[in-house]
């Protein structure tokens, strides 16, 4: 039995592979595009809230053809808060877990914290490894810091931010849709 | 004397590096192969002793220069039974072997519009006519001839695989017909491994007079290849899955229909005569398809990198390499490992998909690269060959000349580990 590489065991924690396994918002309502049958882009979601906006937002990883489409809604009003965010897709224990562990993280939250945390994680993946310097910022995300490992990985990295990317094109979607656009971050 | 493994090991430098603290082993040579140290030196040396612009200019470098660039393609074509001789060619320049395609495709198209004239006709297509591919191929395959079908109105049909994901050549009377035009298959498979029953695919194209197109990327490294004998129209292939640079690809045709076939690019060096308000006349082939400066430098190495292969010989290639498949075959015995795509060594190549249940590719692929050992995770720019076996990736691992049995027994070794460390 060789031995396990220390930065593998880094990169899989406990936390990543227990929540890839029952991942938190996965529900089917996605083409599924290993399918022959499917047709691509097909996805549709009944609303639940009322006085809410929808948001819908499919990402891709062309790397390993990981795919998740990420859906919102998001209550008209200020602050605006997530009332549902739910997602479908496929792809490794990685972006499995960070999608799982996004949806605990958001979900119930209004939309300027959200983009926060997005922040936050997005300085997390690119530390290579370090984490951030910021320990606030560190508590805020929660389990979310367990990717730290992952950022040391660079063809990994993508793999962690697919779901909060598309949490962030779909919040952007859903703001306009309530004629209050996103306030862009960058 | 023939090297021996040892030996040839010895010509790659590449095979002393360590990953992650482990020495090296590459099983991503359907990827790309990596190279022994006479290619790498071909391309320097030709840059340090006779580079000069090759088919132009007059002085000594030049000639010089053009006598390695056509001495490079008629080493290639030696390999894979093509004509070479001044007049003769049957191999043109590329970038690869999806720029061959494209050219190839882009030809057709410009064919159906009319250029090229009558000659050309053979290659045009219209409403009602059909393309057939298979859902083996790789992506630039099955896009170039899709958009092609698109542009002048032609069907795209396709060939369908059987369980081990083969090409179904016992369908070619009924999926080729007197409407098929352009007939494009892979000769061997680059995620299942298997080699495609040919002849039966050719014999039905030629019957209904179609031109048949093969993609020979993963056969002219593995296997020995001889386009006459195969009877096709065109095919392409690339150096750098043979052990020759990137960046430099070759497509083979027939030569009365390469003489046949319209341009598709446009430029300098594929031109006669050049007017503002007159026709162009263009070269006769090879040069009629190598508009712009060419990789020359690349070209000379793959040159080097054919001969190096033809010294080895492929009977070796097909031999080393059919011992290092059944190796690597033997992770479908291990519990939750699926093999897609023919689980015995019988006509295929020691290119090995599979899936391990309750993994993820980009999982497996992490874990089996923190070992030191190299394979390729994804879909492999073929994503209707996952759909036939119902999944959205898979991993890869596929053998060069340079592998050991050895490394082989640590690749199935470490994929015995994967879920047990994954716990699934």
């Amino acid at each position: 039995m060789a031995e396990i590489d220390s930065g593998l065991e880094q990169m899989y924690q406990e936390v990543i592979l227990e929540a890839s396994k029952h991942p938190h918002g996965k529900q089917t309502f996605a083409a599924d595009l290993a399918d022959e049958h499917a047709t691509a882009g097909q996805a549709s979601v009944t609303a639940l809230h009322e006085a809410c906006t929808t948001g819908q937002s499919h990402q891709f990883n062309p790397t390993c053809g990981d795919e998740a489409t990420v859906y919102v809604e998001i209550s008209a009003q200020e602050p605006h808060i997530i009332e549902r965010l739910i997602w479908d897709g496929h792809g490794c224990s990685i972006s499995q877990a960070s999608l799982s562990v996004m949806v605990d993280l958001v979900e119930g939250q209004p939309v300027d914290h959200a983009m926060e945390l997005f922040a936050d994680f997005h300085e997390l993946m690119q530390s290579r490894g370090r984490g951030l310097d910021d320990e606030s910022k560190e508590e805020a995300l929660g389990d979310a810091v367990v990717f730290q490992g992952v950022s040391k990985y660079p063809m990994r990295i993508k793999c962690a931010l697919l779901g909060w990317e598309g949490l962030k094109d779909s919040m952007a979607r859903a703001l306009t849709a309530s004629g209050s656009p996103a306030q862009d971050e960058a | 004397m023939a090297p021996t493994l040892q030996q040839i090991r010895e010509q790659f430098p590449i095979l002393g590096t360590t990953v992650h603290g482990k020495p090296l082993v590459y099983l991503d040579s359907a990827a790309t192969a990596q190279k022994p140290q006479s290619v790498i030196d071909a391309e320097s040396q030709f840059y340090a002793t006779i580079n000069a612009g090759v088919h132009r200019g007059a002085h000594e470098l030049a000639a010089r220069s053009t006598m390695a660039f056509e001495d490079a393609r008629a080493k290639v074509a030696r390999l894979v039974g093509a004509n070479a001789q001044e007049g003769e060619e049957e191999l043109v320049v590329t970038s690869g072997a999806t720029a061959g395609l494209n050219l190839l495709a882009t030809a057709f198209g410009n064919a159906s519009l009319g250029r090229g004239g009558q000659a050309a006709q053979r290659f045009a297509l219209q409403p009602g006519d059909e393309i057939v591919v298979s859902k083996a191929e790789h992506h630039s395959v099955l896009l170039p001839f899709q958009e092609l079908a698109a542009r002048t109105g032609a069907t795209l049909l396709w060939f369908d695989l059987d369980e081990d994901g083969r090409i179904r050549s016992d369908m070619a009377d009924e999926v080729i017909s007197e409407r098929t035009k352009i007939v494009a298959v892979t000769h061997v498979a680059n995620v299942t491994g298997a080699i495609t029953d040919l002849a039966p695919i050719v014999r039905r194209a030629h019957e209904v007079g179609a031109i048949m197109v093969l993609d020979a990327c993963q056969s002219v490294p593995h296997l020995a290849v001889d386009f006459h004998a195969l009877d096709v129209d065109f095919a392409a292939f690339s150096a750098h899955k043979m052990y020759g640079p990137t960046g430099v690809g070759f497509l083979y045709g027939k030569r009365e229909l390469l003489e046949a076939l319209p341009p598709a690019n446009f430029g300098g060096s594929m031109v006669e005569l050049a007017w503002m308000d007159q026709p162009a006349q263009y070269m006769m082939p090879p040069a009629r398809f190598e508009a712009g400066t060419q990789p020359v430098a690349q070209v000379v190495a793959a040159g080097v990198a054919a001969e190096w292969m033809q010294g080895i010989g492929m009977d070796r290639f097909e031999q080393h390499e059919r011992a290092i498949a059944k190796e690597l075959l033997k992770i479908g015995d291990i519990d939750g490992v699926r093999i897609l795509g023919p689980a015995n060594d019988r006509d295929r190549i020691g290119t090995v998909a599979f899936e391990i249940e309750g993994v993820h590719p980009h999982d497996v692929g992490q874990f089996i690269d923190a070992q030191g050992i190299a394979i390729r995770v994804g879909h492999h720019c073929a994503q209707p060959v996952h759909r036939h076996f119902g999944v959205y990736a898979s991993n890869r691992a596929s053998s060069g000349i340079y592998n050991t049995v050895d490394e082989a027994r640590a690749f199935v070794q470490a994929v015995a580990q994967v879920r047990p460390f994954f716990h699934a």
